[in-house]
C-alpha cells in the first residue's frame, strides 16, 4: 500500500490535506502533486481559498455542504493525480548582485563574490508557496554551498527586492520589511502590486532564475 | 465626506475583507467583529458587505460635512453627537457640520460606524478593507490620521429609528478539533482545555496572544509551513497560544491546537486585556447549530426591520 496523506476537517468548511509526513528527502516531487491538487480543485469552483504551503493544502469551501464530499474524495484524487499536469509559468529575475551582505556570504563559504553571483544565478528554483507576507515566495533549489545561518541581528528594515540568503533558502522581499537574511542583491522587478490585474508576479508552482546585472544603468532593456 | 478631526488608537476602514488571495500571502483583513458590522449595517438597510469605521478602543473625533444616518454597534465606546449620546444599535441622523466623538468604554473594545450607503473608498482586490501589514486598501493602506477625509454619500431622506441588540457574549469559547492531537498528545490537549487564560495586551488584529501561569503547554515541536486563517489557534513553543485573527499571515509552522468556531470567532474582537477565556472542543454539528443560531438572529432582526419600514 502507498503511503497516503493525512485528511483533516479543520471546519465545517475547510480541510487540510497534509503529505508532509510521507517522504522528506524528496519534498518538490511531493510539492508538485500539491500544486496539480489545487489546479484540479480549482477548477471545480468550490473554494474560495486553496493554500499550498509546505507538502501540505488547506482549502476553503463556498459552502459547507460539500465537505463531506472532499473528506471522501480526496484521498482518491491524491492516488490519481499525476503532477506532470501542471506547468507553472517561468521568470527571469534581473539581479544586480551588490547586496549588503554578499561579501559576507562570499567570505563566510570561502569563495569569491563572482563564485557566489555564480552559483546563485546558474540554479533554477522552483516556487514551492507563498506566505509571511504578499508576493513572498518560499524557493526551493538554492545549492548547499550557499547556506548560510542568519544574521545574529535581524534588519529593521530590508528594502524592497533585496535578494537575500537566510539558512538553506533564498528569496526575493516584495516590500520593505524587517528581516534576518543576508541581502547579496537586489531586483527592480515587482513581485507585488495591489493595483494591478495580476497583483503577484510569482505563483505557486511557478519557476525562476536569477540574472545577473553586469552594471546596473548601462543596460537598455 | 467625513472629517477625521482626531484618530484616536486605531481607526480604519473595514468590509468583510478579502478572499481569492490566500495562496499569494495576502490576509483576509477586514471587520474583526463581522456581526457588529452586518448589524449596523441592516439598520440602515446597507448592503452586509457595505463599508463601515472600526474604532477600536475610542477617543477619535469624526466631523461630518453632510447629512446622512449613521448606526453604531459593537462596543459601548460612549459616543456623542454634538454632545448628546449615542448608543449601540440604535440609527440617528447627522447633520451637516455636526461632530461625533467617542470617549472609551469599560466592556468591549472595538465600535462600528456605519453610514447609509457605506463608505465609498476605493475598492482593491475586492475589498475596501484595510491591509495594515501589506499597507494597501482604505486610505493609502494606513490607520486613518487627523485630516483624512472619508468619503460618503450624502443621504437627505427619510429614516426610521429603530434598535437591535447584540448577540449574547461568551467567555467559553468552542473550537473545532486539532489536526495535530496526536502530536501534542491527549495530556497537553486536557490541558488546555483546563486551563483559565488571561488575554494579553500583546494582543492586535493580526492575534490574540493568550496568557496563563500554567507552564504545562510548552513543548519542542517544529512543523513544516501550513496553511493557517482567522481563528486557528497556534501554540508556539513557549506555551502561550495565540488565535489568529483576520490579519494573521496565511501560513505557519506551529501545531495547531484547533480552530475556533465560525458562531464564535467575532467574540475575539471585544476582549480586552486581562479578560479570561476558556476553550472547549465541539463536534461540527454543535458548531453548525451555533452559526444557524447566530444567523437566525440576524434574520430576525431583518423580519422585524421590514415589518418597521
Amino acid at each position: 500500500m502507498k503511503p497516503a496523506p493525512h485528511i483533516y476537517a479543520l471546519t465545517n468548511s475547510s480541510l487540510l490535506l497534509d503529505a508532509s509526513h510521507l517522504d522528506a528527502t524528496d519534498r518538490l516531487s511531493i510539492q508538485k502533486k500539491i500544486w496539480a491538487l489545487t489546479s484540479h480543485c480549482k477548477s471545480t469552483d468550490e473554494f474560495t481559498d486553496l493554500v499550498p504551503a509546505m507538502n501540505s493544502l488547506t482549502l476553503y469551501l463556498k459552502s459547507d455542504k460539500h465537505l463531506n464530499k472532499w473528506l471522501q474524495v480526496l484521498p482518491t484524487l491524491w492516488s490519481d493525480i499525476k503532477s506532470s499536469t501542471f506547468k507553472g509559468k517561468h521568470h527571469l529575475i534581473k539581479t544586480t548582485y551588490k547586496g549588503e551582505d554578499i561579501n559576507y556570504v562570499a567570505h563566510y563559504h570561502n569563495l569569491s563574490t563572482d563564485d557566489v553571483i555564480n552559483i546563485h544565478s546558474k540554479a533554477k528554483y522552483h516556487v514551492l508557496f507563498l506566505g509571511f507576507q504578499p508576493g513572498f515566495a518560499y524557493l526551493h533549489g538554492l545549492e548547499g554551498q550557499l547556506h548560510t545561518p542568519r544574521r545574529d541581528e535581524p534588519r529593521t528594515r530590508v528594502p524592497k527586492g533585496s535578494v537575500a540568503i537566510g539558512a538553506s533558502q533564498t528569496g526575493i522581499y516584495p516590500a520593505d520589511t524587517p528581516g534576518g537574511w543576508h541581502i547579496i542583491g537586489h531586483t527592480d522587478t515587482a513581485l507585488f502590486d495591489s493595483t494591478s490585474e495580476q497583483p503577484c508576479l510569482i505563483q505557486p508552482g511557478d519557476t525562476l532564475e536569477f540574472v545577473p546585472l553586469v552594471n546596473k544603468g548601462a543596460t537598455h532593456d | 465626506m467625513i472629517k477625521v478631526l482626531k484618530s484616536g488608537v486605531l481607526l480604519t476602514i473595514q468590509d468583510f475583507g478579502r478572499e481569492g488571495y490566500r495562496h499569494l500571502g495576502v490576509s483576509k483583513a477586514g471587520s474583526l467583529d463581522r456581526y457588529a458590522q452586518i448589524i449596523a449595517n441592516r439598520l440602515l438597510n446597507n448592503n452586509d458587505n457595505d463599508a463601515v469605521l472600526e474604532i477600536t478602543v475610542g477617543l477619535c473625533e469624526l466631523e461630518f460635512s453632510c447629512d446622512t444616518v449613521i448606526a453604531l454597534h459593537g462596543a459601548d465606546l460612549q459616543a456623542t453627537l454634538d454632545g448628546q449620546a449615542i448608543h449601540p444599535g440604535w440609527t440617528y441622523a447627522v447633520k451637516n457640520k455636526q461632530v461625533l466623538s467617542f470617549a472609551t468604554g469599560r466592556a468591549g473594545l472595538r465600535a462600528y460606524l456605519a453610514v447609509k450607503h457605506g463608505i465609498r473608498s476605493t475598492e482593491i482586490m475586492g475589498s475596501k478593507s484595510t491591509d495594515l501589514n501589506a499597507c494597501f486598501g482604505g486610505i493609502e493602506g494606513r490607520t486613518l490620521t487627523t485630516g483624512d477625509e472619508i468619503p460618503i454619500t450624502p443621504y437627505y431622506g427619510k429614516f426610521i429609528k429603530v434598535g437591535a441588540i447584540a448577540p449574547p457574549k461568551r467567555k467559553l469559547i468552542r473550537l473545532h478539533p486539532s489536526p495535530h492531537a496526536n502530536l501534542l498528545g491527549e495530556p497537553l490537549l486536557s490541558n488546555f482545555v483546563s486551563t483559565a487564560f488571561k488575554i494579553s495586551s500583546n494582543s492586535n488584529r493580526m492575534g490574540v496572544r493568550l496568557e496563563h501561569s500554567k507552564n504545562s503547554l510548552m513543548h519542542s515541536h517544529s512543523l513544516p509551513s501550513l496553511g493557517v486563517s482567522p481563528g486557528s489557534i497556534q501554540l508556539p513553543p513557549n506555551g502561550e497560544p495565540i488565535v489568529l485573527l483576520n490579519d494573521g499571515q496565511t501560513t505557519g509552522g506551529y501545531p495547531l491546537l484547533g480552530t475556533v468556531i465560525e458562531a464564535d470567532l467575532h467574540q475575539f474582537a471585544q476582549f480586552r486585556p486581562l479578560d479570561n477565556i476558556e476553550f472547549k472542543y465541539v463536534t461540527f454539528e454543535e458548531a453548525a447549530k451555533a452559526k444557524q443560531k447566530l444567523d437566525g438572529h440576524l434574520h430576525q432582526l431583518s423580519l422585524a426591520l421590514k415589518n418597521n419600514l
